[in-house]
């Protein structure tokens, strides 16, 4: 029966550094798929002009997880003609820093409000801008998330010896 | 349509208080009374509806005209880059914004346009056999003529084309028909009928070659003709023993005969079919149709 309980404790230290360490994972696959969506737009609309609201219907199911609602949140903006703002696009959005989300806001709003020749521009500028909070975010993910499940594994096996 | 572009208090106003079937055009201008013309009247829009009182009247904004034309281009305004070179925007339901605003100019060339600070909003009517009265003299022992249809703006030109077209379908003339819609306005969700094709927003030059060689038409509709590329586009098509419906902006025949660009078409004898339009009774009153010599062949 103890070493039942003993193995609880363990997997539930670990289990919470699992969990602090996905807030990383998180950010860094959000930065990514940004990126990515950044890159799709600039080529989808220098050649095929498709509509705002397709590209994003069009944009891949498995990579689109990783934006958390952000594009729903962003659609149902557009088809609500109401204003966006930083509430209603980061719903359940809650990973993010305030300057994160200042850029983040400014890019959405950026979005269809210009010709082809600016848009390609903004669409551009603000890749660079992603990659950079991508970079980081991925060598945060690397550092403190990696050593958020290291310390959760090591606080199951403290606690494993302390009861041993 | 309208719906998803007009702010909610305007459109709310104009379908409650007015009715959209009643309107032909809203104009929206930055700091200024939004205008509405209904029937050949133009009034003020006041939060009762129609107002001939300029301190009733709501004034647009700016940011209400960009407004719109992020709604009108599918909030996808690069998307509608050719059409704003242009000067306007058509939205997926046929309604045609013209806009104006600053052209940008780079080597030659408008590159776009922006500060946009005027609207005018056409709302397209379908007619139902507006075109019946000159069915007969375009369509004569199953036998299709050269037609060009005369008026002067806003009074029912595109909605005659498009009645024509729909008149052929439903008697089932089975005509191949070209629909050259160069401002998509033609073709209003699919109302031109079983047995035509369309080429949209491509200039008359490249519509008529590219149609005429790729979809074999024996008739090609288009509208508003307008300098000489668009009368050598006529030409070439009649050398090529396709018939055309056209239209053109102009308020008599005998201001039309004037025009100088139209001078071959007229002295060629390439259009067996005039017919005027005006405003007199309403968008499209038909005042008169005349033969290839301008000898009127019946009176309104």
């Amino acid at each position: 029966m103890n070493w039942i309980i003993l193995a609880i404790f363990a997997f539930c230290c670990i289990a919470i550094g699992y969990i602090f360490s996905l807030k990383y994972k998180k950010r860094a696959d959000f930065f990514k798929t940004l990126v990515m969506l950044c890159q799709k737009f600039d080529v989808e609309i220098n050649y095929s002009r498709e509509r705002l609201k397709n590209l994003f219907l069009s944009f891949d199911e498995k990579t689109k997880k990783h934006l958390h609602g952000l594009d729903k949140n962003f659609l149902s903006y557009l088809d609500n003609a109401t204003t966006l703002d930083e509430a209603n696009l980061f719903k359940n959005i809650n990973f993010l820093k305030q300057n994160e989300k200042d850029l983040i806001l400014l890019f959405f709003k950026s979005l269809g409000r210009s010709d082809l020749a600016s848009q390609s521009t903004e669409l551009k500028n603000f890749e660079k801008r992603f990659e950079e909070f991508s970079t980081l975010a991925g060598n945060e993910n690397k550092k403190y998330g990696s050593l958020s499940i290291k310390l959760g594994i090591v606080a199951g096996l403290v606690v494993v010896v302390l009861f041993i | 349509m309208l719906k998803n572009i007009l702010p909610e208090n305007i459109y709310n106003i104009i379908a409650e208080r007015i009715s959209f079937n009643a309107i032909n055009e809203i104009r929206i201008r930055a700091d200024k009374p939004i205008v509405i013309s209904v029937g050949s009247g133009r009034f003020f829009l006041s939060e009762h509806g129609l107002s001939g009182n300029l301190k009733e009247a709501i004034t647009a904004s700016k940011v209400m005209i960009e407004d719109i034309i992020f709604r009108a281009s599918e909030c996808s305004i690069y998307s509608v880059n050719e059409q704003i070179k242009k000067g306007f925007i058509v939205t997926s339901g046929g309604v045609r914004l013209g806009i104006g605003g600053d052209m940008i100019e780079e080597n030659g060339h408008i590159k776009t346009m922006t500060n946009f600070n005027s609207l005018n909003i056409r709302i397209p009517h379908a007619i139902k056999n507006c075109s019946l009265s000159a069915f007969n003299h375009i369509l004569q022992d199953d036998k299709l003529l050269n037609a060009l249809v005369i008026s002067p703006p806003g009074a029912g030109k595109t909605t005659f084309l498009r009645d024509f077209i729909c008149q052929l379908s439903e008697r089932n003339y089975a005509f191949n028909v070209l629909v050259l819609d160069e401002r998509g306005e033609l073709d209003l969700g699919g109302s031109v009928g079983n047995f035509a094709d369309k080429i949209s927003f491509a200039t008359k030059k490249v519509g008529f070659e590219n149609g005429i060689r790729s979809l074999s038409p024996n008739l090609i509709v288009t509208d508003e003709l307008g300098g000489e590329p668009d009368i050598e586009a006529v030409r070439y098509c009649a050398n090529c023993g396709v018939n055309i419906l056209a239209s053109v902006h102009c308020d008599t025949i005998e201001n039309f005969v004037k025009k100088p660009s139209y001078e071959k078409l007229i002295n060629e004898k390439i259009f067996k079919r005039y017919i005027l339009l005006s405003m007199r009774n309403g968008p499209g009153t038909l005042e008169g149709i005349y033969n290839e010599n301008f000898s009127r062949l019946t009176k309104y």
